[in-house]
């Protein structure tokens, strides 16, 4: 190999290889820093958008439709004010007819849910069993069982598969519902659930909830109600009682006392009936005003309160960036202190390589491009780290959240950032080229002590 | 060989340097020539300025005045990039404690030299090692850093000598080495600038060299008074 200008600079940074590393390493950190939150950012959108998939329309009557969407598909709060089922048969009705449609006609749907009751910190969702046979997770992804089925009789539940993870149940195990979110909420202990079904991952929030039938929820809040009713636990008279008191039979309640104050509902997951290979974004606003004509109703349409939703979490995803940014400028500062901090051995090294022939704009060059060299090390090492990070924040996000990210590095930016970050590196070295250019020769020739 | 019509390897006149101006003169040389393949000494005591003259000559300073021809090239009429080409064609530098570069081989040292003097690419490698060669270095792929003083100072001398320059510059090349090694040390450079047809100017304080060069000179005695 000749003596070209890379072997000068490749020999120089050997030379001071212990500087040379530390100072790409922190580059290379910095850029992985900055890749992998550019491709979180996307990938927790994508990760966000799965959930309400093929919903068009999410009915509830919360306080916005932003929190109708986070309390109906992403089970991050219980709605306090119910839609009562009278309520939710004029919508299905009017909006999603069961019935059948003419050709060309897709048929839409309306599921009910209703939000309230836990396990173990877990939401149950108690819904009809159209939320597994018409409701998509993911559009054009309806669930699929793991073990079991979806539920036929009451008392019967479905477990998403995190949630099947995090309580250990399996089909054919019991369990007993709490009221309320919390862990220590009333125990609902007359009526025990059986476990006939366990979801595949489906990489949403629907993963960690438990899932019943309404009426079962329904049969469970009556049973409150008429113990709030008689101030008793229930009717005592004509049955046997154990020796401290305790009944010696299930519950003594069936469908037929239910009442329309018992048969609450929380949401409604709506798609309208969308004609074959038509955008359904007309006729969704012809619903969407019809359902706002009800004031006490809130409608969200889930891509936009997502895009609603990103538009403030943006505000910290440009932090994050800007913050990245900052540590991508501190590298370059540490690139230019490496440099500057190298000056002393790099005069000599510059005044030898001047008597040997080499001009001042020659050494400024090759000061600039070992900067700029550090610049390229660090960003492929960064880009390799970015590379091989991403699939483990996926598999941590997966295992820990439930949320199925795809991370993927957009070869544009990936590339606009390694070249940023060689001009920035290239920028670090101005100032020890400079110094370089303008080293004295004879004073740095001397004898060193 | 040189020829009658061969230019002087290096040729002074009127040259007078001072680092600040007003001040006494650092370097004032009336006139001074060494001809192509001559060796001479120049002596004085410290802070006489012998080796700013050096650096003068290598166009690595700026005079105040004078003229200063290497092989017929006129250092100070060429500027910038034209001169350091120059100094790499023409001159060979070697140090007392040899300046090389840390972190290369002994044969990328003396490759580097070579490089800027524009030999081609091709022809690098094969000089450069034969110059190593030459001077009985074997070993020539270890960084100069692990190789002993005596290793080093071959690679300074190869190094100076592998462009076959008009002239080599030798600045107190001797001086912190003991007298045996000191003598060797001098033999070895001054066989290589002979053996490449370099004239040699080496300035030195030690009188122990007086007797190896036929051309002395005092830098006092160039002065014009």
């Amino acid at each position: 190999m000749a003596m070209t200008d890379f072997v000068i600079i490749t020999r120089s940074m050997r030379a001071r290889r212990f500087s040379t590393l530390l100072t790409a390493l922190s580059v290379s950190v910095a850029v992985a820093l900055l890749l992998t939150l550019l491709m979180m950012k996307d990938a927790g959108r994508a990760a966000f958008e799965r959930g309400s998939g093929n919903v068009h329309m999410i009915v509830g009557r919360d306080g916005t439709p932003l929190q109708s969407l986070l309390n109906s598909v992403y089970y991050a709060g219980i709605p306090r004010n119910p839609i009562r089922w009278a309520e939710f048969e004029k919508i299905r009705d009017a909006h999603a007819p069961e019935v059948p449609m003419p050709p060309g006609i897709q048929p839409g749907f309306a599921v009910p849910i209703q939000l309230g009751d836990s396990f173990q910190g877990l939401p149950v969702v108690a819904t009809t069993e159209a939320f597994f046979t018409r409701f998509e997770p993911v559009a054009g992804r309806p669930f699929e069982f793991a073990a079991g089925e979806k539920f036929k009789e009451n008392f019967q539940a479905v477990l998403g598969s995190r949630a099947a993870r995090d309580t250990g149940l399996r089909v054919g195990d019991k369990f007993n519902v709490t009221h309320g979110s919390g862990m220590n909420g009333h125990v609902h202990d007359e009526f025990e659930f059986t476990v006939v079904g366990v979801l595949k991952d489906t990489g949403s929030a629907h993963d960690r909830a438990i899932f019943t039938n309404l009426t079962s929820s329904w049969l469970l809040h009556a049973l409150d109600r008429l113990e709030r009713e008689h101030g008793h636990d229930h009717g005592h008279e004509g049955h046997e009682h154990g020796p401290d008191g305790e009944c010696l039979h299930g519950p003594e309640i069936s469908e037929a006392d239910l009442t329309d104050a018992d048969r609450l509902i929380t949401g409604v997951l709506l798609r309208t009936p969308t004609r074959e290979g038509r955008d359904a974004s007309a006729a969704m606003a012809t619903v969407f005003t019809a359902l706002r004509s009800d004031t006490s109703l809130t409608v969200a349409q889930p891509s936009q309160e997502i895009n609603r939703l990103f538009a403030i979490v943006g505000a910290v995803d440009k932090i994050l960036i800007a913050m990245a940014s900052v540590v991508l400028a501190g590298s370059a500062v540490s690139i230019l202190l490496a440099m500057y901090g190298s000056m002393d051995l790099r005069r000599r090294q510059v005044a030898i390589l001047r008597v040997l022939g080499c001009s001042k704009g020659r050494i400024f060059s090759l000061v600039l491009t070992e900067a700029a060299i550090i610049g390229v090390i660090g960003s492929v090492v960064g880009i390799v780290l970015a590379f091989a990070a991403g699939p483990l924040i996926a598999l941590v996000m997966r295992r820990q959240l439930g949320l199925f990210i795809d991370p993927v590095l957009p070869p544009d930016l990936t590339l606009l950032t390694m070249v940023g970050v060689i001009v920035l590196a290239a920028l670090a070295g101005l100032l020890p080229a400079v110094m370089a250019y303008r080293t004295p020769v004879a004073n740095n020739l001397k004898p060193l002590g | 060989m040189t020829t009658p019509s061969t230019p002087p390897a290096l040729e002074i006149t009127d040259l007078k340097f001072s680092y600040q101006p007003g001040q006494a003169w650092t370097v004032n040389v009336s006139s001074l020539t060494i001809a192509a393949g001559e060796q001479m000494l120049l002596t004085g005591g410290s802070g006489s300025g012998k080796s700013t003259l050096l650096q003068l000559i290598a166009g690595l300073l700026e005079p105040t005045r004078g003229r200063v021809l290497v092989a017929g090239e006129s250092v100070f009429d060429a500027a910038g990039a034209s001169r350091d080409k120059l100094r790499g064609r023409r001159l060979g530098m070697i140090f007392q404690t040899f300046n090389l570069l840390q972190g290369f081989t002994a044969l990328e040292n003396v490759m580097a030299s070579l490089a800027f003097a524009g030999t081609p690419p091709k022809d690098q490698r094969p000089r450069a090692a034969e110059a190593l060669a030459s001077l009985g270095l074997s070993d020539i792929n270890r960084p100069v850093e692990a190789m002993s003083v005596g290793q080093q100072q071959r690679v300074a001398v190869a190094r100076a000598v592998v462009t076959n320059p008009a002239l080599v510059l030798a600045d107190e090349p001797t001086a912190s080495l003991d007298p045996e090694n000191a003598a060797a040390a001098m033999t070895l450079i001054q066989q290589s600038c002979k053996a490449r047809g370099a004239a040699l100017l080496c300035v030195s304080h030690d009188p122990a060299m007086a007797d190896r060069f036929a051309l002395r000179r005092s830098i006092s005695s160039l002065a014009d008074h």
